[in-house]
């Protein structure tokens, strides 16, 4: 499969290991600006860990990151923020004792000022829809709205690639459907290319260019939604799960 | 009955002053996690400050502050930056013993600098007492403690409504979370650790014009400090300062029914009593 277009996101030979376990071992992939792609992988593959070792929650062990040309390997999350990547977290962390439009504020702060952060954070909450519950503290939301307010504040930091850690965990069909159709408006109107780490296949399948698959930290296959679901070896790595849905 | 009420009066107006030097206490313990040994000695730092401005320029106690206060942060800054910031991703022991180190490097500065015995400047410009109902009020601890709730409302109100304010908070929510939405911890810790040492550059200007300092004034107000933010618990500013009153009540009432000398004991006994049955404080979330 040819490359569309130039990758915003470069990582070669990345490894991260806590002890003697390798959560991410040897990983090169490229993700297309511009597009969605997709990082699945059964329980314990080691996604999280390849996202928070490229957005500088963690440094490498070994391997580069390349984002948008320029090497950010082992920069602090702040810096890489502001070079353009967000991203929002499996486990929700939220900012409890937050309203939902303060939360905001604080990712539009990344790129504006105070003098014209409101028109960025009403912007962003009547994207998500968040207009309801947006004087509501965080710490009193549900995971539904909780996912989306992530969502939300990460969108505020203006990022060309968004990186979406099981957004659509523990939520309903309908739910799930709506999240999908943001996703996709964002990456249609704002460009921003999205990567998402899905456990919910039917979200990435249905979203996704081009799917990367992780086992045991390492990338086992790469490619489109049809490909990846005949691949003898992704079809072994989620057998067990398979069998369970 | 009447030397009661007149010692609860004195310790409530104290107790507001306990307030403001506990607020710094709790932005660098609510935002970094560092427990912080040197604060007392912050107070100290501060009241010695005080003294040593006063003294030179002839400059009243309670004008200080436009001196001290940006001194002190300076101070606060550079202590961070200097011992803080290596420490954070070390053990609880290493940040102890640093801030324990940080605590007696000042204690002994200001032993050289000021010898041991106590300073006091002359008679501030607010001295005089004002009597209500047949109880004298210190116009000097009257003012103190006004100056200290609103010094706690303008903190309060750049939390909550400036964009510095509201990265501090979101860092002591979440740090990973704040970090990748583009807070720079480093930068927000520097800021919390320079505007808690600040806060006690008002608070020692204020005691300045009622009290003298020594050496000693170092662990009295650290103790002090960590009983309030104990009772208090963290994240509610109103809580501190009914805190606060009631330290300085329960001080000064011991102080005056029992033994002067028994002060310190009674803000331990609180401090004790208070991990014991309630270790979230009165007012803490967690
Ligand atoms: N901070 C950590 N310390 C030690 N082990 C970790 C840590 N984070 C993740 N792991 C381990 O790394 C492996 C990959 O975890 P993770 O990245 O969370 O997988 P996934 O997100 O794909 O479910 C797991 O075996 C997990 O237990
Ligand atoms: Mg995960």
């Amino acid at each position: 499969m040819s490359m569309s277009s130039e990758p915003i996101l470069q990582v070669s030979n990345l490894t991260k290991r806590f002890g003697n376990l390798v959560a991410v071992n040897n990983v090169s992939l490229q993700i297309p600006a511009g597009e969605i792609v997709g990082l699945i992988g059964p329980n314990g593959a080691g996604k999280t860990t390849f996202f928070n070792t490229i957005t500088g929650l963690y440094t490498p062990d070994e391997g580069r990151v390349v984002f948008k040309g320029q090497d950010i390997t082992g920069m602090p999350p702040h810096k890489i923020c502001k070079l353009g990547m967000s991203r929002t977290f499996q486990v929700t962390k939220a900012f409890t004792e937050m309203t939902v439009e303060e939360t905001v504020r604080v990712g539009a702060y990344n790129r504006h000022g105070e003098d014209d952060v409101m028109e960025k954070v009403d912007e962003v909450i009547s994207f998500c829809g968040l207009e309801e519950i947006r004087h509501q503290k965080c710490g009193d939301l549900g995971l539904a709205s909780l996912r989306r307010v992530e969502l939300a504040r990460a969108m505020a930091t203006e990022p060309d690639l968004l990186l979406l850690d099981e957004a659509g965990a523990g939520l309903t069909a309908a739910e799930l459907a709506e999240l999908m159709e943001i996703l996709r408006k964002l990456n249609r109107e704002q460009s921003v290319t999205l990567c998402v780490v899905e456990h919910v296949m039917q979200m990435v399948m249905g979203l996704c260019e081009r799917i990367f698959v992780l086992d045991a930290g390492e990338l086992i296959a790469e490619g489109t939604p049809e490909e990846i679901s005949n691949n003898p070896r992704v079809i072994e790595a989620y057998l067990g799960e398979r069998a369970i849905r | 009955m009447d030397t009661v009420i007149q010692s609860l009066l004195n310790g409530a107006l104290m107790g507001c002053v306990y307030a403001l030097i506990t607020l710094g206490l709790s932005l660098i313990f609510g935002v970094m996690n560092v427990v912080n040994f040197a604060h007392g000695d912050f107070v100290m730092l501060a009241m010695y400050f005080t003294f040593f401005i006063g003294s030179m320029w002839g400059v009243d106690a309670v004008f200080t502050p436009a001196v001290t206060f940006p001194l002190l942060f300076l101070v606060g800054v550079v202590a961070y930056y200097l011992i803080i910031d290596g420490t954070l991703r070390q053990k609880y022991v290493t940040q102890i013993a640093v801030t324990v180190g940080l605590m007696t490097f000042l204690r002994a500065l200001t032993q050289l600098m000021w010898k041991a015995q106590p300073r006091a400047l002359p008679y501030s410009l607010i001295q005089g007492s004002i009597h209500i109902a047949g109880y004298n009020i210190m116009l000097s601890r009257l003012i103190s403690a006004g100056v200290s709730i609103l010094a706690i409302g303008g903190v309060s109100l750049f939390l909550s409504r400036t964009w510095p304010g509201r990265a501090i908070r979101a860092a002591s929510d979440d740090l990973d979370a704040a970090s990748l939405m583009g807070v720079n911890y480093r930068w927000t810790y520097a800021l919390a650790f320079g505007l808690g040492s600040a806060l006690t550059a008002i608070a020692g200007g204020l005691l300045m014009t009622f009290q003298q300092v020594d050496p000693t004034m170092g662990v009295r107000f650290g103790l002090l400090s960590w009983c309030v933010l104990a009772l208090a618990g963290l994240g509610s500013i109103p809580g501190l300062l009914i805190s606060g009153v009631i330290v300085g009540a329960a001080e000064a009432l011991s102080m005056s029914l029992w033994d002067p000398r028994a002060r310190s004991l009674i803000v331990y006994l609180i401090f004790i009593l208070v991990l014991w049955v309630r270790p979230r404080g009165l007012f803490g979330r967690k």
